[in-house]
């Protein structure tokens, strides 16, 4: 349904390739003592004591991200939609932007490799319809192409 | 619908006619008869439309009570685009570094073994 294009509205799509089986990395993504070790992006801290995973569809995941010069708290209130391991998981923010869902699909590759492919949308569903998308595709197109002109 | 900023604009920009209009203004700005112009649908139905994007801050409009010319407002777009560029960066940091906690893991196995 999705691909990595930046012109999609409000949609992101991140594919990535791991050396580690799909147990592996779906255990590393939703075991606190693992997440403590990457969630927080470069220049943030995820403290252990700040992780909250209940793995089951409703169960709360939570995580406070600490900015290493600031000590600034980036707190992430979620609540599993789905969990299926080692397959997918999924998971809704209601206080970011409207309601964000972010969906984690693990492919096992066969060769001890896993391909993740992340996608992140706050697009009320509304506009999830295939008309809406294909319209909104072809606005952000010129819209991009203008948007460049500005700058 | 909620109220936040993104979704307002996201919301605005689902209709189809409401972004022939917004592609109309980027071009300059006009006044709501010129924006009609093109349109099979009543000044009233353009009005409603414009409001509703100002509403988004996806265009503001002139003062002058007559012809209170629209303006086209990049702001709220580019906000939408912020947003997916800052995530990416998240999640691309993230997975790099991942990719590092598995590589330690597996060399740690080695170790023990």
């Amino acid at each position: 349904m999705t691909s990595d294009a930046p012109t999609e509205l409000g949609e992101l799509t991140i594919t990535r390739i791991f050396e580690a089986r799909p147990e592996v990395v779906f255990e590393c993504m939703t075991t606190p003592s693992h997440l403590t070790h990457f969630w927080g992006p470069i220049g943030m801290s995820t403290p252990l004591d700040g992780i909250t995973v209940e793995p089951n569809p409703g169960g709360r995941f939570e995580t406070v991200m600490v900015n290493d010069e600031t000590g600034e708290e980036y707190p992430m209130r979620a609540v599993f939609v789905q969990f299926d391991p080692p397959r997918m998981f999924s998971f809704t923010e209601a206080g970011v932007e409207g309601g964000m869902m972010t969906t984690i699909v693990f492919n096992d590759l066969g060769d001890g490799r896993t391909e993740t492919v992340t996608h992140q949308t706050n697009v009320p569903p509304m506009l999830m319809s295939p008309e809406a998308q294909a319209g909104l595709e072809t606005s952000f197109v010129k819209m991009d192409a203008y948007l460049a002109t500005l700058q | 619908m909620t109220n936040d900023p993104l979704s307002l604009t996201f919301a605005a920009l689902a209709d189809p006619t409401r972004r022939a209009i917004l592609l109309r203004l980027a071009e300059g700005e006009a006044t709501v008869n010129e924006v009609a112009e093109p349109f099979e649908i009543s000044l009233q139905a353009v009005s409603k439309h414009l409001k509703v994007l100002e509403a988004a801050g996806l265009i503001s409009r002139g003062r002058e009570a007559q012809y209170r010319p629209c303006h086209f407002e990049s702001a709220p777009l580019e906000a939408a685009t912020d947003w997916i560029a800052r995530n990416r960066q998240i999640w691309t940091e993230r997975y790099d570094q991942l990719e590092q906690h598995l590589k330690r893991m597996a060399h740690e196995k080695e170790k023990k073994k």
